[in-house]
């Protein structure tokens, strides 16, 4: 009987010290959790407190973005008008052709000047020069 | 004082503190299960703790799309500035 009693009293002790070891060592979990959602649920306020300017801030941009990708097309535009009145064009007819004397090819009269005449006479060079004579001296 | 106990009194006894060491056992086990998933979510929360810190140091800089959205606006109204400016000097142009 004795042992039947010492083994009762063991058997309580046992359930009691290893209730209180278990329930110890998962407070000390639980607690450890419960820190660390709060900093979780911390960490949740401060993302959705920095989300919400994504929204409004994006929108704004795309609206702004979309006016300026439409008017872009008429400055271009405006610029290439600009470029094209300013831009000189010479006219057609205003190209000169290269200058010739309207009485054709000179003569020149300083070998008559002297009686020089090359490849004739100079008796007849001095008397009366040919036209053929003329251009060659020319 | 003594107490006599029959062989049934005692026979159950015996039962009890047996069926007593098995409900130990059987708390043991079930405690030991309970601290391993606790420890489990514990590792867990530590990892959501670790991602949503990472995600707060991506989100710590969204301030600055306001002020990107009015330097976008300030594009704007220099773009309009522009289109005044070309619309003056087409005109002389033309003219």
């Amino acid at each position: 009987m004795t042992t039947l009693v010492v083994l009762s009293v063991v058997d309580i002790v046992l359930l009691i010290a290893g209730l209180a070891i278990y329930l110890f060592i998962v407070g000390g979990q639980l607690e450890r959790v419960a820190t660390n959602l709060e900093e979780c649920s911390e960490l949740v306020g401060k993302i959705v407190r920095d989300a919400e300017v994504i929204e409004p801030g994006v929108e704004r941009i795309n609206r702004t973005g979309g006016v300026i990708a439409g008017a872009l097309p008429l400055l271009y535009g405006m610029a290439e008008g600009i470029v094209t009145g300013a831009t000189y064009e010479p006219a057609a007819s205003t190209e000169r052709a290269p200058a010739r004397p309207a009485s054709g090819r000179r003569r020149s009269r300083l070998h008559d000047a002297v009686g020089y005449a090359p490849g004739r006479r100079a008796t007849a060079a001095v008397a009366s020069p040919s036209p053929s004579e003329d251009e060659a001296t020319s | 004082m003594l107490l006599a106990l029959t062989d049934t009194q005692e026979s159950l006894w015996w039962g009890a503190v047996i069926g007593g060491f098995a409900v130990v056992l059987a708390v043991a086990a079930l405690l030991t299960i309970l601290v391993l998933l606790v420890r489990d979510i514990d590792r867990r929360v530590v990892e959501i703790r670790g991602t949503l810190q990472q995600a707060a140091a991506n989100t710590s800089d969204t301030v600055l799309i306001a002020e990107t959205a009015t330097r976008v606006d300030a594009v704007l109204a220099e773009g309009l500035e522009h289109h005044l400016f070309l619309g003056r000097v087409l005109g002389k142009v033309r003219s």
